[in-house]
Parts: structure tokens; C-alpha cells; sequence
């Protein structure tokens, strides 16, 4: 999925280890994000949030004068901006503490590259909606703010579920989706046993996106796990 | 109760050794104390024996001078009595005893006294023999008799009442020891927790409570240490974190970046992918030590395994496996809808060191299967590959060997992963088993058992 259009947001960093902000903003501009704000405690944090008004925060959980978590309580009070924590410490309570406070994902240090923006990726693209929301498959286009699929000039319209489910496949394009995630993307928490109406779903789906159902080349089957979506080289 | 039969049988037979050998000497003690007067008493001068001597020496002029002087020697009083009852020969007789008895006078003190001497009478030829022996040196039993049904039954009530004496003893003895070992317990069971190094508290009342106090200050003191343990090794892994963030970001960066040359690209690869592991390692000792020293609650609710299965298989595959390898998960019918209490992080975990081992041990590259299998009361996770395998006497020594982390012997093979240990901590801190399947050419598979909770 094209990710260009997050690239105009604006993110703020707060971490106290300079050279840590220097590596994860040169990460950041390498990818394309131009619009970066650096702070080195939680002071600078508050007054940069307040100022520059960021899309997305990245937090460091350990600051000089105080802990990202009430940081995150701070800005949370006038904006409900996502939240990101990056951390040395992977305690599973710390963990449930940032999520139990409305963060969005919690990063563990080490972290790989493509990893952090992959995580920074699925954030923005859960918060900010692309306006026109448009997705290239190999026979087909999907409008996804419309519902709809031309497939070679024939529009075919999606329903509720097809465009759920395709959506929820397009925000991991190129990667695989167990069915579980499937499911309860479809029908909510503990589905179980919904297994064949997901298939139904699937095999509706490739007839209206596939050049040839039976031989699908964007819509995959991955055996006993799950489905992959394929965006157009 | 077999324990206590075991412990009746153990102990019955010395006791009873011991109570024989107390009443032999009871007995000796006796012995020695009364022997010597007794044999005294009962010798020559005793009143059985004086009196036939004195009656075999008698005759109408009196007795010999030899037994006159034995007579004064031991302070004895002599006096014959005719059948009336007149004092017909007497040797030194005191001057309140009179010279002339009625037969009632006779009948009375022959059993006993006379005038508080202990007298002793015999019947001779001549006449009654009297004996007055010195006052207070003999007690004499005016009431001499007893039924013979008493007499008979003596020897079975000594017998009897030795009995029950020794069963008395025998059950004072157990129920003491009960007692001791009833108040022990707790301390034993605490001092043998204690020595498998997990921290106790013993609250114990009475002559014991010092001994409790100790015990939890040695608990104290252990969990202080391991304390500080974890907390050190957490600290350490805590900061090496963020250089290890710079190191592999900027490595990434060069590997990728088209102005590098090739070499340097590669060699920034290979910065990256060690790296990598240095980060595994960091994880799993800090995971390994809070396991180790339970400074980690874990974190167990309902987890459907197929799902969390299905979802690690997934992110592996997304994060991308080179291609000489090739990954599937098989979920058994049954197993689909199993559902275990447990941290699903730790068993994420745990699974994907199966799996890194698999991939680090065949650089060659090999199959990998995931398997979900579910019994009555057991859900059953298999990591196998078909790659090197182990020789028997690697298998044997991965299975039997402490890991470097747990041993203090010195001489030990450093080489072995931190990976399998922390697997083993953590299917065991789910009351689980791990066993491990090998042989050369053939694979190897780690099969992790955990029970169903009880429904």
C-alpha cells in the first residue's frame, strides 16, 4: 500500500539520548517524513506538543524528569494524538501500563529499522485515513472511500463485509493476515468457528477483484494461516 | 499410615531392647545396693542362722564360750525358756526383760518384740531359745500373711505390670516424638524450600520460634541476593539496549545504502545480523533471570494456542525468512478451539527460540513445522525440523547436563544457547514438560507439553 500520503505528518520525538534521536530522525527522513520535532525531556516534550502541534508522538518511557506515561497523560488532555513508546525496559507490566493508557504501540529497544516504521506506518494509517483511498491490484482498482471495484471499466460494488475484509488485508498489504485477525475484524471479538463463512467471503471477494477466481494472483491463500493481499508492482 | 507402620517396625524393636536392658539394670542397681546388707544381715549373724547355731550348741551347762563371744560381739541377748515358761539360761539379758512368761506373753512377742527388741525364737530339746537382737536392727512383720490366691497371681501382676509399663513408655515416647517432629516439620519442609533457593516465611510459635526467625532471615538474605541479581542483570541488559538501537539502525541504513560499496554493504549486514543476536541474548538472559528468581509474575490468562500459533507463524513469515527455508503450521482438528491459561508473550517466546534454534543449527536450510495437537487433558506443541539432528551423545548430554547458567562447575562447554534454558523455564513456569527428539540426519524436535486447565 502507498504510504506517501502519511509522509506530510508531523512527528514528535522525545527520547533523552541525543544520538538516539539523531539515528531514529535520520531514519524517519530517509523514509520521507520531512516534518520532525525533536524534545530531550519532558518538559520540552509538553511545550513542543503544545506548540507544534504533532500527528504522532514517539515516546521515550524513561525521561530525565519524569516517565513517558504521564507525559502521554499530559498531552492526552488537550489532544488525542497517537501515542508510540519506545523502551529499554520490556517488562510485560510496563507494556500493559502504556496500552492500559490509551498508547497506541509500545516499541522494545533494540529495534530494527524497518521494523520501527513499519510500526510507525500501521499507527499513522490506523488514525489518519487517506482521503482518496485507492488501491492498485493486478486486474483491478479499489475505491475503498466509495466501495467499490473497477475491474477493466466494470464497476462492481463491494458490501459491508467484502470491504471490511479487503481493508483490513490492504492496511497489511503484502503481508500475512491469520484468520483469526480476519475474523475479528469481521464479526468482533471471539469468533469462533466462522471459519467457512470467511472462506464464502474470500472466494466473493476474488470473483469481483481477480481476473481469474480460481487462480488468484492478489488475493492469496497462505495454507493453514491465513491471506496476503498483493498491491500491483 | 504406612509411614507409620514403617516407623513403629523401625523403632519397636530397639525400644523394646532398650527398656530390657533398663530393667537388667534396675535390677543390678538393686542388687548392689541391698546385696551387701542383705548378705550381711542373712550371714552368720543373722537370726535364722544364729538361732541354729546357738540350738545345735546347746546343752543343760549352756553354751560354748566360742558362740558366748559371737553372741556379745554382735550385742545379741539369749535366754532358754522352759514349758512353764521360766527363764531357765540366759546370756546377757537386759534388765527390763523378764525371767518369767506367760504363754500368752510368748504367743505375743514370738511374732514380734519384746520390750522393742526384736527377738527370734526357735524350739529345741530344752526348751523355747529366744534371741533378742540390739533395738532398731531388725523391722519384723507382725502381720505375716497373705491370701495364697495373692501369692499366686505376684508373679503375673510383676509380669503385667512391666507390660504395661513398657507400652506406657513406648507411647509417651511416640507421641513426644510426634510432637517434636510435628513442630519440626514446618522447619524442615521451610530449610529444604529454602535450599532450592525460593524464599519462605515460617511463622512457628513457642520454644521453636527462634529457629523460625533464623530460617526467614536466611530467606531473607537469599532473596535480597537474588534480588540484586536480577535486578543487575536487568539493569545491565537495560543499558545496553540503546547503543544496541544505534548499532543496528545505522548498520541497517549502510547495508542499504546504494553509495556503499558492495563490501562495505555486506559487511554492514553482518554487523546488523549480529547485532541481532546480541539482542536475543539480552532478552533472554534478563527473561531467563526474572524467571529464575520469580521477580516476574507471569502474566496467564485464556489463550487460544491455534490463534497465537497462527499469529507468531504469521509475523515470522511477514518479517520475512530467507528461502532455503521452509515453514508450515499444522493445527490439529481438535486442537483448533484449545484454549490454556498462560502468558501468551512467554510462550511466543518460547516458540520462536525453538524455531531460531532450528534455523542457527542448518545453515544449510531445512523444513520447519509448527504442530497444535490436543489430548483429553494435555495440548501438545511440536517445533520440529528435518535438518543436522544431534548425535546420541550430544542428545543425551543437552538432556542431562546442567546449562552453564545453573552449574558451578568450573570446567563447563560455554557454548550452549541461553535459547533451550529459557524454553525449559518457561514451559515449566507453566507446569508443563519439554522433551526433546534427535537423531543425526534425521531432525530434531522439541515437543512442549502443557495441562488443560480442569473444567
Amino acid at each position: 500500500m502507498d504510504n506517501s500520503f502519511l509522509h506530510s505528518k508531523k512527528l514528535l520525538l522525545v527520547d533523552d539520548e541525543p544520538e538516539l534521536l539523531k539515528m531514529v530522525s535520520a531514519i524517519l527522513a530517509d523514509e520521507g517524513f520531512q516534518r520532525l520535532v525533536t524534545a530531550a525531556n519532558m518538559k520540552e516534550g509538553i511545550a513542543a506538543a503544545e506548540t507544534e502541534k504533532p500527528d504522532l508522538a514517539i515516546l521515550d518511557v524513561m525521561l530525565p524528569d519524569g516517565d513517558g506515561f504521564s507525559l502521554m497523560e499530559q498531552i492526552r488532555a488537550w489532544t488525542d494524538i497517537p501515542v508510540i513508546f519506545l523502551t529499554a525496559r520490556d517488562e510485560a507490566a510496563d507494556k500493559l501500563a502504556g496500552l492500559g493508557l490509551g498508547a497506541d504501540d509500545y516499541i522494545a529497544k533494540p529495534f530494527l529499522p524497518q521494523e520501527f516504521l513499519l510500526r510507525v506506518y500501521a499507527v499513522l494509517r490506523r488514525c489518519y485515513k487517506e482521503d482518496a483511498a485507492v488501491l492498485k491490484l493486478d486486474s483491478c482498482t479499489v475505491d475503498f472511500s466509495r466501495a467499490e471495484v473497477d475491474k477493466g471499466g466494470e464497476i462492481l460494488p463491494l458490501t459491508a463485509m467484502e470491504h471490511r475484509l479487503l481493508e483490513t488485508l490492504a492496511k497489511n498489504e503484502g503481508r500475512i493476515v491469520t484468520v483469526d485477525t480476519l475474523c475479528e475484524a469481521l464479526w468482533g471479538d471471539n469468533p469462533f468457528g466462522y471459519e467457512n463463512s470467511l472462506n464464502a467471503h474470500v472466494r466473493r471477494v476474488r470473483e469481483k477483484i481477480e481476473a481469474d477466481p480460481s487462480k488468484p494472483v492478489s488475493l492469496l491463500t497462505v495454507k493453514g494461516l491465513g491471506y496476503k493481499l498483493l498491491a500491483r508492482k | 499410615m504406612k509411614a507409620f507402620g514403617k516407623y513403629i517396625s523401625k523403632y519397636l524393636l530397639s525400644f523394646f531392647a532398650f527398656a530390657l536392658v533398663l530393667l537388667l539394670v534396675n535390677i543390678l542397681a538393686f542388687a548392689l545396693t541391698f546385696g551387701g546388707i542383705v548378705f550381711r544381715e542373712y550371714g552368720s549373724a543373722s537370726p535364722a542362722n544364729m538361732l541354729e547355731a546357738v540350738a545345735a550348741d546347746l546343752s543343760a551347762s549352756g553354751i560354748s564360750e566360742e558362740r558366748l563371744q559371737e553372741l556379745n560381739r554382735n550385742q545379741i541377748w539369749a535366754m532358754l525358756l522352759d514349758a512353764s515358761g521360766r527363764c531357765i539360761w540366759e546370756v546377757s539379758l537386759p534388765e527390763e526383760i523378764p525371767t518369767q512368761y506367760t504363754i500368752q506373753d510368748v504367743a505375743v512377742f514370738s511374732k514380734g518384740y519384746l520390750q522393742d527388741y526384736p527377738v527370734f525364737v526357735r524350739n529345741t530339746d530344752n526348751g523355747l531359745l529366744v534371741l533378742g537382737y540390739p533395738k532398731d536392727s531388725f523391722m519384723k512383720l507382725t502381720g505375716n500373711y497373705f491370701p495364697i490366691r495373692a501369692i499366686r497371681i505376684f508373679p503375673l501382676f510383676i509380669t503385667g505390670i512391666l507390660a504395661i509399663d513398657i507400652v506406657l513408655l513406648f507411647l509417651v515416647y511416640y507421641l513426644s516424638k510426634r510432637k517434636i517432629s510435628k513442630n519440626t516439620e514446618p522447619i524442615m519442609a521451610s530449610i529444604k524450600t529454602l535450599s532450592t533457593g525460593k524464599p519462605v516465611d515460617l511463622s512457628i510459635r513457642g520454644e521453636l520460634s527462634e529457629i523460625a526467625d533464623s530460617v526467614n532471615q536466611a530467606s531473607q538474605v537469599l532473596s535480597r541476593q537474588n534480588q540484586a541479581r536480577a535486578n543487575w542483570i536487568s539493569g545491565v541488559s537495560h543499558d545496553i539496549r540503546t547503543p544496541l538501537s544505534m548499532i543496528m539502525g545505522y548498520a541497517q541504513r549502510i547495508a542499504g545504502d546504494h553509495e556503499a560499496s558492495g563490501n562495505i554493504q555486506q559487511e554492514a549486514e553482518i554487523i546488523r545480523a549480529q547485532s541481532t543476536k546480541i539482542k536475543d541474548l539480552v532478552q533472554d538472559l534478563n527473561l531467563v533471570s526474572q524467571l529464575e528468581y520469580e521477580m516476574q509474575p507471569l502474566h496467564k490468562e485464556p489463550v487460544r494456542l491455534s490463534k497465537l500459533l497462527r499469529s507468531y507463524a504469521a509475523d515470522l513469515l511477514n518479517t520475512g525468512i530467507p528461502k532455503k527455508y521452509s515453514f508450515g503450521v499444522e493445527i490439529s482438528k481438535n486442537s483448533e478451539t484449545a484454549v490454556i491459561e498462560c502468558d501468551a508473550r512467554l510462550i511466543s517466546r518460547a516458540i520462536n527460540n525453538l524455531v531460531q534454534n532450528s534455523i542457527n543449527h542448518n545453515p544449510q536450510g531445512c523444513t520447519i513445522s509448527l504442530r497444535l495437537d490436543c489430548s483429553d487433558s494435555t495440548v501438545s506443541l511440536t517445533v520440529a525440523d528435518d535438518g543436522v539432528g544431534l548425535s546420541p551423545e550430544k542428545l543425551r548430554e543437552l538432556k542431562e547436563k546442567p546449562h552453564y547458567m545453573e552449574s558451578t562447575d568450573e570446567r563447563l562447554d560455554l557454548r550452549h544457547g541461553l535459547g533451550l534454558l529459557l524454553v525449559r523455564q518457561i514451559v515449566e513456569a507453566h507446569g508443563g514438560t519439554m522433551k526433546i527428539e534427535s537423531a543425526p540426519q534425521s531432525g530434531y524436535k522439541t515437543i512442549l507439553t502443557l495441562q488443560k486447565p480442569c473444567s
